[in-house]
């Protein structure tokens, strides 16, 4: 065809950006700047800072690979709302072309690669 | 209860975060603070500070779209608004040139901690009440000497009948205590131990106004002799000698030999160290016989008062005068010449602390000065730095006041930002001097503390200092021409501007530091001259302890005479010990002072009988301090009743006569009992270094009562080393005598200059610290004109110009704002010479030697700073400046 297919075109995603939204995919629906924080910290070790989660998830918001919605207020949050974050379909195809780049270029060296 | 999160931190992301992310952001951050305040509430709490800091530093952006959505104004006060936007602002700027805010907070820190912590000191000494309940009513009592035979004395202990008159004919006090110091020894476990102890007329306690922490103080009919012995500890003896035992009361104690009941024990509070009867051991009633009472010649005791409500000083004062000279006229053989004085507590306490502390906050804040300066200096840099930023601004339409409001923000929290840093420094560097402080005899060292009027003190200093270093250079910038800006481009550094006053400031700032390095110099000289001041004895080698026999086990003058003979054989015995003596009160120690009258005269009234010093000697004690024997001879020991006097009381007393031989009579300690001229020796400064030599006397009789004396004893090797066997071979005498204060002469006499080396070495610190500052100063202007004037340079050096020529043109323009800096400060050092007279000794506070010598170490150290930018000018290329056009 003339025009590349929506994968093809998925935009390449730094870095950061990739456990952001790995981070919004294993939460699901809890996925709140907070929580993605943290799952990133747990996860990775990466001892990230809570503005740069936030400049970032506004990012990709602005790129239109997830899309926000707002909660309602919960006391422990001393009774503010939280922003949730989700998967939009180009999210998720930018996610599958980044991990398809990767699993590629890693392909048999999964041993090799393997901390354990 | 549940850790909150800072307060502060949430109030600044409240008000600094766009309202698009504020809630979320917040929301987050206070969800994550309260899972790990279940940790640990301190770590959560630094974390969240260091969130909400990463947050207002680099905030999440705000969204185009969202901000297109709520167009609405803004709520709230515009002028506020603007205030945080221009606050927001400054912080993002600040963080993005982080060497610049580092290099002016740390200047600002340094200025501002140091008079933080001169300031904590002189809050706690000088204008913090006591500790005790409406303490401003608090007053100590003092006699008022006869001036003719009592030179530059102003107060004088009091004698206790005149006290009681004073107590009985007074009506502007609520009332009145009398009190001395009385050294115990103490023996328990087999062991005995030197006590210092405070006897407490009636009222003592309730006058100061602290209740006790446990049980009771002394009722006012225990003050009477022959009574059950009672006591009441201090919190400090409490701890220290009993474990903080909360069973103490009703304890049995022995005190030199006698059993006392402890009835009570004082708060902490109570033991002010600086106010001597605060600071002792214990206190017992002072339990004055009738006949003690009525002593009106001997001028022995204290007196603390309680004015009543609504009594100024100075009226309780006149009353005390009129009392006092109704007194004089009744008792002239007592009281002829000898007033009365009224001085708050406070004041009292403050002491001599006073000049030298004023003299240290001004000091510091020359050096606060000096930092401002700098820091104007920096900000001028860095705004000729923007021009073209402040340039754009401007053409967007920010008036002229806008633009000065926001860089004064800027400056504001960068001073703010020193600020903290400096209360920091300045509670660290309290923290490690504390024992400093304290060995330097500053008043009430132990209560220096960072309070809340110190935190007062910081902040007001730091926004002074913002608006102070701020101001010129943000008007300046405020000022700049648009269309020039804009027109040089990108070249942020080409053309000179604003140098008069960036000269101006050099100029301040060499001034300042001349001043400074003056003030330090002659504290040094001050130290030098005392340090070798003759006082007429050798304190090189000699070893002092102290010991007090207690009347109960030494009860005739010969077993006191016996001890005494047997210590001295002991340890002229010792190997290394050259000679021994002793001698009641040690040089710089003070001592008794006596009216004295020769053999065939009468005794005159006070105010026109001669006083002389009047020491106990020993034989060996002349030797071992090597004061010279002028004429005559030493004492011996199968003299009795033999004195040897001074030159200058030779002087007094005599006249040309020849004092040998002649007799003279100490009435205070007996009319009928002479002494026996036999030689004359040296003069010796008995008071301080600083002060001029007393007339003296030295008495040696066997009819004495020896109790507290001092051996001198002068060793062929360092005085310390035999200090161990010296104590052990006293103590073989009498187990039970304890021997204190071990310690050499020289030490005795370098604790007088304690004041003197605090006050050099502080001084000498905020010299160095203003020197550095101002060679900065130097250094980075002419830096700057340096590069700002290389085009010139270069086509100096095209057209022929050699590198003396060029290094010449530089080194003058750093030379000229330095040397006009240098006569402005000894102007200053002029007209502040009268301040430093009352503190320095041996050198004038205008010295022209040292102020000569000031003056070349400033112009060097500025020549020194000119020549790095110099050298750098003298390696201009011409070929590259001229291309660059």
């Amino acid at each position: 065809m003339w025009f590349k297919s929506a994968a093809r075109t998925a935009p390449v995603l730094g870095d950061f950006e990739q456990l952001v939204l790995l981070g919004v995919l294993r939460l699901g629906a809890d996925a709140s700047g907070a929580a993605i924080r943290r799952e990133i910290h747990e996860r990775s070790n990466r001892d990230v800072s809570i503005n740069a989660v936030y400049t970032t998830l506004d990012r990709l918001e602005g790129k239109r690979l997830l899309r926000s919605s707002v909660g309602d207020p919960t006391p422990e949050r001393g009774g503010r709302r939280r922003k949730f974050y989700a998967l939009t379909p180009g999210g998720s195809a930018a996610l599958k072309q980044a991990y398809r780049s990767f699993t590629a270029m890693a392909e048999g060296f999964e041993s090799a690669l393997s901390t354990r | 209860m549940t850790p909150r999160p800072p307060r502060l931190a949430g109030w600044l992301l409240t008000h600094l975060l766009a309202d698009e992310w504020a809630d979320f952001v917040i929301g987050d951050l206070e969800e994550e603070f309260a899972r790990r305040a279940r940790l640990s509430p301190a770590s959560a709490r630094a974390w969240f500070w260091r969130a909400a800091l990463g947050c207002l530093a680099a905030p999440p952006p705000v969204s185009r779209h969202t901000e297109q959505l709520h167009s609405s104004p803004p709520a709230g006060d515009p002028a506020v608004r603007t205030l945080f936007a221009d606050f927001s602002y400054s912080l993002r700027v600040l963080l993005r040139a982080p060497s610049f805010s580092l290099a002016v907070i740390a200047v600002l820190a340094l200025g501002i901690g140091a008079n933080t912590a001169i300031f904590s000191i002189v809050n706690t000494v000088l204008l913090r009440p006591l500790p005790y309940t409406d303490s401003a009513r608090l007053v100590r009592i003092f006699h008022t000497p006869p001036a003719a035979t009592f030179p530059g004395l102003r107060t004088f202990p009091v004698s206790p009948a005149n006290f009681y008159d004073w107590k009985r004919e007074t009506t502007r006090f609520e009332n009145m205590a009398i009190y001395r110091f009385e050294p115990f020894t103490m023996s328990a476990d087999g062991r005995a131990n030197a006590v210092l102890g405070g006897a407490v007329g009636d009222g003592f306690f309730d006058i100061v106004g602290m209740p006790p922490a446990m049980g009771r103080t002394f009722r006012a009919e225990e003050d009477a002799p022959g009574l059950e012995r009672v006591a009441v500890l201090s919190d400090g003896f409490w701890r220290t000698r009993f474990g903080a035992d909360r069973d103490v009361v009703g304890r049995t104690i022995t005190l030199s030999d006698e059993g006392y009941t402890i009835v009570g024990v004082m708060p902490q509070g109570f033991s002010l160290k600086t106010w001597g009867i605060g600071g002792v051991d214990l206190w017992v009633p002072l339990a004055y016989t009738d006949q003690a009472r009525a002593v009106r010649d001997n001028h022995n005791a204290q007196v603390v008062a309680r004015l009543k409500r609504g009594v100024d000083v100075a009226a309780a004062n006149a009353e005390l005068s009129a009392v006092s000279s109704h007194l004089e006229a009744e008792y002239p053989q007592a009281n002829a010449g000898w007033g009365a004085v009224v001085i708050p507590l406070q004041q009292v306490l403050a002491g001599d602390a006073r000049t030298p502390l004023l003299i240290l906050l001004a000091a510091v804040g020359l050096v606060l000065l000096i930092a401002c300066a700098n820091v104007g200096n920096l900000l001028f840099a860095r705004a000729l730095g923007r021009r073209k930023e402040l340039a754009i601004r401007a053409a967007l339409g920010a008036g002229r006041a806008r633009v000065f409001q926001q860089l004064l923000v800027e400056t504001l929290v960068l001073a703010c930002a020193g600020g903290a840093a400096g209360v920091l420094l300045a509670r660290v560097t309290l923290r490690a001097g504390a024992s400093i402080l304290v060995t330097n005899h500053v008043p009430r060292a132990d209560e220096i503390a960072i309070d809340g009027s110190v935190l007062l003190f910081a902040l007001a200093l730091s926004l002074l200092t913002g608006v102070l270093a701020g101001t010129a250079p943000a008007f300046r910038a405020g000022r700049a021409d648009l269309n020039d800006a804009l027109k040089e481009g990108g070249r942020s550094d080409a053309g000179v501007v604003g140098i008069r006053t960036r000269r101006m400031l050099i100029a301040c700032e060499v001034t300042l530091s001349v001043m400074l390095l003056m003030g330090a110099a002659l504290m040094i000289r001050t130290l030098s001259a005392l340090r070798s001041v003759d006082a007429g004895y050798d304190a090189a080698n000699v070893l002092t302890m102290t010991t007090r026999l207690p009347a109960t086990r030494y009860k005739t003058p010969a077993q006191i005479s016996a001890y005494y003979k047997a210590s001295l054989d002991k340890l002229r015995a010792l190997p290394g010990v050259e000679s021994a003596g002793i001698i009641d009160d040690l040089p710089t120690q003070g001592g008794s002072v006596q009216p004295i009258v020769l053999e065939g005269h009468a005794e005159l009234l006070p105010r026109d009988q001669p006083t002389v010093e009047v020491r106990k000697i020993t034989p060996g004690y002349l030797k071992t301090m090597r004061i010279p024997l002028v004429r005559g001879r030493d004492v011996g020991d199968n003299d009795t009743d033999v004195m040897l006097v001074s030159r200058s009381a030779a002087k007094l007393l005599w006249g040309d006569r020849d004092p040998i031989g002649t007799r003279v009579t100490l009435p205070l300690e007996s009319k009928t009992r002479p002494s026996t001229i036999v030689g004359i020796v040296g003069d010796v400064k008995q008071g301080e270094l600083s002060a001029g030599v007393e007339p003296s006397v030295y008495q040696y009789t066997q009819e004495h009562d020896w109790r507290g004396m001092t051996f001198a004893i002068r060793t062929a090797v360092p005085p310390l080393s035999i200090a161990a066997s010296a104590v052990a071979s006293v103590r073989s005498i009498d187990v039970e005598q304890p021997i204190e204060q071990v310690r050499t002469m020289q030490a005795v006499v370098d604790e007088t200059l304690t004041s003197q080396r605090f006050s050099a070495l502080l001084l000498g610190i905020f010299a160095s610290v203003a020197l550095v500052l101002a060679s900065l100063g130097i250094f980075s202007v002419l830096s700057y004109i340096v590069r700002g004037r290389s085009r010139e340079i270069g086509i100096r050096t095209a057209l022929g110009a050699g590198t003396a020529d060029v290094l010449r043109l530089v080194i003058v323009e750093g030379m000229t704002p330095a040397l006009a800096g240098i006569a402005a400060g000894a102007v200053g050092v002029f007209a502040s010479a009268k301040l430093l007279q009352k503190v320095v000794y041996g050198v004038s506070g205008s010295d022209p030697l040292t102020l000569g010598a000031v003056a070349i170490t400033l112009a060097l150290v500025a020549l020194t700073a000119s020549l790095v930018p110099a050298y750098r000018a003298s390696r201009v290329n011409p070929l590259t400046v001229l291309r660059a056009e």
